[in-house]
């Protein structure tokens, strides 16, 4: 009745049709304002909806023809007959209190699970599969709890096994390992919406990962699952809250977040916390709130009233509508995280940045009654002495193959962007370098330029902005611009910096200037965000005055150097000062001849004004100036420099993460039909939907208690809905299939009282669980898979089939395609370039470039890790929610831009690209086949048997030896023919090649490799 | 892959059979592919008007007063405050605690075609075609920024995870093609460089299925992600390893009898097809010169043009829902320069689109939309530019059904809010699902115990602008 009659008859009295609710027993005995009576318990015949729905008229029928909700006979039959039977309420089955139901008394010996099952199945006619073979046991398990397949040696060892406890050992060594930690935080993930970057918009990085790490540590240390929920909910409003409490409630704010310009602020905290609610509503109790955020729910009990009562839980956490994406105040509430040693470093670096800083402010105060540099000063800007000189390079060179092009006087085409629109221009370049051709990871460009005779006190590296450059407008690719170090020569001698400083306003949006004179590779000046939509100017204060004569010749080299690819410059030119005053000038990119003023607008404005009239400002200005042109503060400003730099470098590095920070509550108003901009609602306080109970809290309700009671025994709704969801894990199915929805309309159990059982189990181990815990999740999962039903094999009959499609009775197991993460896990493994390392930042996997071209503030290109990062499980993979790695994306991965408890799983061509020519699955095709020849043995039947085993777990049939030893003779023969294909193939990838391995036979066994990992049996669990 | 590279791999497929890779079911591979994938709607609701839907979808928000909405009293109203009676209680985005000041549309309005439609001069070209559009005055939505409202665009509704049309019509009919992806979408950017981003939620296939997802087709690098073979690999070699794969998979299916390998086998089949179609389909060598000036399209330059003319070799495969984004409409500044430079990337493109599909009989069975996620604002922002605006904007329409040659429902004098025959997202769904043969009320898949639908809990079919 939920599905075809609550609609216009439910819960819902905005929907409600002629007064009538059938939802509730009391309402559906009365007499409706028409004057008929719905129900009388015991007389169908004057009941009004049994004649209703046996109506043969079509304007009396119910449902009605419009509704598009038929009833079968069979269901009208039932209606009739529980009419009959005095019409009999009982409360929805998921809101009733757990609890413990007896097994069924098959066998004293059953596992419990196996009790009820079988118990069922015997009432069918229907009898359990025979156990799987060991060869299939270990595989299913290994992947289902911990995402990786078995080694060969692993699985010889569990056939091999002859002790009755070979399966129960084989569960606790699996069940033990980090990797069956890394496989429940996959499906905690998906829940909790975890992600990389903040989804809306410009989708840009949050700083997230650690609470993914603090997910691992959990799983890993088996915490309870009451605990676990706290700690999320309401890490911050424990007593004594440890740092892991902390990271955890960065649950809170793993919503999407917006930081578009136009955004009304409360619409969007509106959206929050709206988020907010769905999330916590699905996750813990199954329910699905979310309707109720415009209206009562239409099936379930759930009023807007509840929703907006739930939602006055969150009101205490501190944020804003608008979440800004960059600058000082990024993301809202942090936590930053360093390790001792790293606080230890850096509370050493702030006591001697203080220190220098003090020094300099000293020295600086010192020289404040000498006021004649600024008289020379304005007389140096007004004869032009400041002025940046240009330079026309008479050659640039790349070490790695970019093409270098130098445009003097040669028009070159411009296309730059101010912030709103962008312009087109064919002017010369007036000593502009443009970079283009091969785009290698790393670059060093050269140039030299002939200054002419003069005397110079500081280089000027202008990087130029333009809109074909991927990279933030400024680089060829990746999404920032770093130049690790500077280097100039003159005639052969090199030239020392001693100063550096850049026109980049914000220190958030760039790395530190001296980072490009500090002569260490890794450290270096760029940008790594956007907001200036400008040049960008690094100015380099030469050690001492250099002096050049008329053919004198200057070399710079601009190293880039980055762990970052492709973090280099697109465009830039070269300048000298011979003022020893000039300022790197904020440029703006209309400009098509370079800014030669050499002094800022705003110092040239304070020096201007008399000093009696400058503001406080202005003098600051002013003194960081003078700090900036002062030979004898110069000494004193580097060391300030150096170590500010070090602060900034070793900040980098410390991880941070968004955490809840609990402030006074906002108001919390109902919103009639969701409406953000009604301000007339009537103010709610925080409370439990009003059907499941009412919280004992002394004064208002907080987090904390929400928590407190989501993982107490007095609710009924969490332990069953992550068992079902759990159960769902090991089964395709849960037991009520919709693990998303308990309510109303959710399905009816297959096994209701299993179900109960399992939530008891859950909540309260019984007495003989050793060592088990109350909410202890290993325990759970430690018991469904021992149990003979998860055991069974999948092999079906036709008759099962017919009897029970869906295998919703379980007399055997199922048969279904791993997960996205874990069909990369698998090909890494068996491939032997699997990377494990627990936790850490997240990943970049190969990626193809432009698939973020749609994506803006920042335009941005992707830039994959290196080294051993490309090769991490699925699960680290950086989770881009607007634009998901597509291989990802291709099997099903969710984008957890919503909370996500039940993946699809489709069946597509472009999954078969992507294990087909992905790049990462090439490359583990190619480093199998170096394995392969290596460790195979000796003879193609031995290799491919060895093969196999890596792969899958068991030995090629005949036919199927047969099929791969004419694939690799045809392929051989091909490869040998053509070599260049072979080299070609053999390349695939970044790992290192095994030298020793003939290119065509390793071609050929690369393509033999890759069928293999291509196999739909490859990416199945059975 | 050209015609003769395909040619060439279905000797070598014939071939190999021959020389026994165990190839037993690969003339399915060969075989043409006129066969089409039954949709959950069979059989139709009623009788369709078209088959197919090519949606321009102008991102970032298009002004309707410099394009299809002529209002000459804002004009009039130019520099002088706007009434306070329209914008009291509304919402706004960037101009949120700005002056509000009128913004007189920048260019003339004037009369097109037999039918006399009004539109902005800038757009000669619809406008030589204007007897074939219906011009749809009075859109409305409710989100105001750009993100959100490109979801509500798409899947008519704000929550993420949600299908988007094209996956949602996919679900319903089912496609045409087993060549191509059903739901192709295409991406262009425009040259004033304001463009928004636009996040692939907006082709995802939510809580569907993920073989109803948009493939985004590429004009750089590969045309669709993973299409092209690995380097060493070419077609030959290509069609070996699929035909082992599939002959391995065909060795457990005997064994096992799960309905799933077989499906695996025929994505592997149409992954391969696919490789062999897309190139031909990209390659737009063969299009007479007179096609190529007539859409203004450089073959292989990525622009609305170009992708204007892939629309129509999509649509000639059997493609479903087509969808080309057009990027840089958000003209927060300078409306009047960069509405110039729309019209010159959209203008012919469009009209030419609408032309060549009715010279070769299509338009009679295609579906094609013109518009954004939302408009602009009659005020100023920042003296030159319009903000973001969600009360009243416009859409085009033409093709099977539509009534040819009207304008409908109406903006008020200041082009502020639809007040003439509203048109809600909802309802314009409901529209093209009604023409394509579907009642969108009875398109829905469950979802957390709802009855998900595109339309939401609303919509009513615009029947005024049906034939």
């Amino acid at each position: 009745m939920a599905d075809t009659c609550f609609r216009c008859h439910g819960p819902d009295k905005n929907a409600r049709m002629a007064g009538l609710r059938l939802d509730i027993r009391e309402h559906a005995l009365q007499k409706t304002s028409s004057g008929v009576i719905p129900i009388i318990p015991g007389d169908p015949g004057r009941s009004a909806i049994v004649q209703r729905v046996f109506s043969a008229s079509p304007a009396r029928v119910m449902p009605p023809k419009y509704a598009h909700k038929e009833l079968t006979e069979r269901q009208k039959e039932l209606i009739r007959q529980w009419v009959a039977e005095g019409a009999v309420y009982e409360g929805h089955w998921a809101y009733q209190p757990v609890r413990r139901p007896q097994p069924p008394g098959i066998a004293p010996s059953l596992h419990p699970i196996d009790a009820f099952i079988q118990a069922r199945l015997a009432r069918e006619g229907l009898t359990a599969s025979p156990e799987a073979d060991r060869r299939t046991l270990i595989r299913r398990l290994a992947l289902d709890l911990t995402g990786i397949p078995p080694s060969p040696a692993e699985v010889d060892a569990f056939v091999r096994d002859k002790s009755p406890r070979a399966y129960e050992k084989l569960v606790d060594r699996l069940l033990a390992s980090p990797r069956y930690a890394e496989r429940q935080a996959q499906h905690w993930l998906d829940a909790v919406r975890y992600a990389d970057t903040c989804g809306f918009h410009g989708d840009n990085p949050i700083p997230a990962w650690p609470y993914r790490d603090y997910v691992l540590r959990a799983f890993r240390d088996n915490m309870p699952f009451d605990q676990f929920t706290r700690e999320q909910l309401a890490g911050d409003l424990l007593p004594n809250a440890t740092r892991d409490q902390k990271v955890a409630s960065a649950y809170n704010r793993l919503n999407r977040t917006s930081a578009e310009g136009g955004v009304q602020p409360k619409e969007y905290l509106a959206k929050y916390a709206a988020d907010r609610v769905r999330t916590t509503s699905t996750v813990w109790l199954g329910a699905t709130m979310g309707c109720a955020e415009c209206h009562d729910h239409k099936f379930d009990p759930i009023t807007a009233r509840d929703f907006y009562s739930f939602k006055a839980f969150f009101a205490d956490i501190k944020e804003t509508g608008l979440v800004p994406d960059r600058g000082a105040r990024a993301w809202g509430s942090q936590l930053a995280l360093p390790t001792a040693d790293q606080q230890g470093r850096l509370d050493q670096i702030q006591a001697k940045l203080k220190l220098a800083r003090e020094a300099l402010e000293r020295k600086t105060s010192e020289l404040e009654s000498d006021r004649e540099w600024e008289r020379k000063l304005l007389d140096d800007h007004r004869d032009g002495r400041l002025a940046w000189r240009f330079q026309r390079p008479v050659s640039a060179e790349s070490a790695h193959g970019v093409k270098l092009a130098i445009y003097n006087d040669e028009p070159v085409e411009s296309s730059t962007y101010s912030g709103a629109s962008l312009a087109t221009s064919r002017e010369p370049g007036h000593g502009l370098v443009v970079a283009s051709g091969p785009n290698p990871d790393n670059e060093t460009y050269t140039v030299s330029f002939r200054p002419g005779a003069g005397e110079w006190t500081a280089l000027g590296i202008e990087i130029v902005q333009d809109e074909s450059l991927p990279g933030v407008r400024v680089a060829r690719g990746s999404d920032r611009l770093i130049v690790t170090e500077v280097e100039a020569d003159l005639g052969g001698e090199r030239l020392g910096f001693a100063l550096a400083t850049s026109n980049v306003a914000s220190p958030f949006n760039e790395l530190p200037p001296y980072g490009a004179i500090d002569a260490g590779p890794s450290t270096g000046w760029g940008i790594v965000t956007y907001g200036e939509n400008k040049n960008l100017f690094l100015a380099l204060r030469f050690t001492n005055k250099v002096r050049t004569a008329a053919v004198s010749v200057m070399t710079v080299r601009l190293h880039q150097d980055s762990e970052h690819r492709q973090a280099t410059i697109g465009r830039f030119r070269l300048a000298l000062s011979s003022a020893g005053h000039s300022w790197p000038e904020a440029s703006d990119t209309r400009r098509r001849s370079p800014a030669e003023a050499g002094l800022p607008a705003d110092v040239a404005k304070a020096l201007a004004t008399p000093e009696t009239e400058r503001t406080a400002e202005q003098c600051e200005v002013l003194r960081h100036y003078r700090q900036w042109i002062s030979p004898d503060l110069a000494p004193l400003l580097a060391e300030v420099e150096k170590l500010d730099a070090a602060r900034r470098y070793l900040e980098l590095e410390i991880p941070r993460v968004v955490v809840t920070e609990s402030v006074r509550p906002s108001v919390t108003r109902i919103l009639a039909r969701g409406n953000w901009m009604d301000d007339s609602g009537e103010i709610v306080e925080p409370a439990i939907p009003a059907f499941i109970g009412k919280l004992q809290a002394s004064g208002r309700a907080t987090r904390l208690d929400l928590a407190n009671w989501i993982a107490s025994p007095e609710n009924p709704l969490t332990a069953r809905v992550f068992v079902n969801r759990l159960w769902s894990q090991f089964f395709v199915v849960g037991i009520s299939k919709t693990v998303d929805d308990l309510g109303s309309q959710g399905e009816w159990p297959s096994y209701p009282e299993l179900l109960d059982w399992l939530a008891a189990e859950f909540m309260q181990p019984s007495s003989n669980a050793a060592g088990a815990h109350p909410w202890d999740i290993r325990h759970l999962i430690r018991t469904i898979v021992l149990s003979r039903t998860y055991r069974q094999t999948s092999k079906t009959t036709p008759q099962l089939d017919e009897r029970d499609p869906g295998n919703r009775l379980l007399a055997r197991q199922s048969r279904f395609r791993v997960d996205a993460e874990t069909v990369r896990d698998i090909a890494l493994a068996a491939s032997g370039l699997l990377v494990e390392q627990f936790g850490g930042p997240s990943a970049r996997p190969y990626q193809p470039q432009g698939y973020l071209a749609a994506l803006n503030f920042p335009k941005r290109e992707y830039s994959p890790s290196r080294g051993e990062q490309l090769y991490r499980r699925g699960l680290y993979t950086h989770w881009q929610r607007t634009f998901l790695h597509p291989s990802l994306l291709a099997f099903d991965a969710p984008t957890r831009e919503e909370c996500t408890v039940n993946r699809t799983s489709s069946n597509t061509p472009l999954q078969a690209l992507v294990l087909l020519n992905d790049p990462i699955y090439v490359e583990a095709a190619r480093v199998f086949a170096q394995n392969i020849l290596k460790h195979g043995g000796r003879g193609l039947a031995a290799r491919l048997d060895w093969a196999f085993h890596r792969a899958l777990g068991r030995a090629p049939s005949r036919e199927e030896r047969r099929i791969l030893q004419d694939l690799h003779r045809t392929t051989l023969a091909r490869f040998t023919k053509a070599p260049a294909a072979a080299a070609e193939l053999v390349t695939a990838g970044e790992a290192p090649r095994d030298m020793a391995a003939k290119p065509a036979s390793l071609a050929a066994m690369t393509v033999v490799a890759r069928a293999i990992l291509n196999l739909h049996e490859t990416i199945t669990r059975n | 892959m050209t015609h003769t590279a395909r040619d060439i791999c279905r000797r070598a497929f014939l071939g190999r059979s021959a020389a026994g890779l165990g190839v037993i079911a690969l003339h399915s591979l060969l075989a043409p592919r006129a066969r089409a994938a039954k949709g959950v709607i069979d059989p139709l609701h009623h009788p369709a008007k078209v088959k197919r839907v090519i949606f321009l979808y102008q991102a970032g928000g298009p002004s309707h007063l410099e394009t299809f909405d002529s209002k000459p009293a804002l004009a009039r109203m130019h520099g002088q405050g706007m009434p306070e009676s329209f914008t009291r209680g509304q919402q706004i985005a960037q101009l949120q605690g700005r002056p509000l000041v009128c913004f007189g549309p920048q260019y003339e309005f004037r009369k097109f075609g037999k039918s006399g439609q009004e539109m902005c001069e800038l757009f000669p070209h619809i406008g030589s075609v204007a007897d074939e559009v219906c011009i749809v005055r009075s859109l409305w939505t409710e989100q105001i920024n750009h993100d959100p409202a490109h979801t509500i665009m798409n899947t008519g509704s704000i929550l993420a995870g949600r299908p988007s049309m094209g996956a949602w019509i996919l679900y319903g009919l089912g496609t045409e093609t087993e060549d191509l992806p059903g739901f192709v979408v295409l991406i262009s950017a425009g040259r004033g460089g304001q463009m928004q981003p636009i996040a692939a939620r907006q082709w995802s296939a939510g809580i569907l299925a993920g073989k109803f997802q948009g493939v985004k087709l590429n004009s750089i690098g590969d045309p669709v992600l993973y299409i092209r073979n690995p380097r060493g690999i070419d077609a030959a070699a290509q069609q070996d390893s699929i035909g082992a794969i599939n002959a391995l998979n065909r060795v457990q299916h005997r064994a096992l009898r799960d309905p799933e390998i077989l499906t695996r086998i025929s994505q592997y089949e149409m992954a391969f097809r696919m490789q062999s179609s897309v190139p031909g389909l990209v390659d737009m060598s063969g299009e007479p010169k007179q096609v190529l000036d007539m859409y203004g399209a450089v073959p292989g330059d990525g622009s609305f043009a170009s992708n204007c003319l892939l629309a129509r070799r999509l649509a000639e495969r059997g493609v479903r829902f087509i969808q080309l984004y057009h990027r840089d409409w958000d003209h927060h500044s300078g409306v009047k320069a960069n509405i110039r430079l729309k019209a010159e990337e959209v203008d012919r493109p469009t009209a030419a689109l609408i032309r060549d599909l009715k010279q070769r009989g299509m338009l009679d069975d295609t579906l094609i939309v013109w518009g954004g996620e939302f408009g602009r604002t009659p005020m100023s922002q920042g003296g030159n530019g319009r903000d973001h605006h969600i009360k009243g904007f416009s859409f085009l329409l033409a093709g099977g059904g539509i009534r040819p040659g009207i304008t409908y429902g109406a903006t008020d004098e200041l082009g502020y809010a639809a007040v003439e025959n509203p048109v809600s997202v909802h309802d314009f769904h409901a529209t093209m699902l009604h023409l394509l043969g579907i009642d969108h009320k009875r398109l829905t898949v469950k979802s957390q115990g709802l009855d998900v639908r595109l339309t939401g809990i609303s919509g009513d079919v615009v029947r005024d602008i049906l034939t």
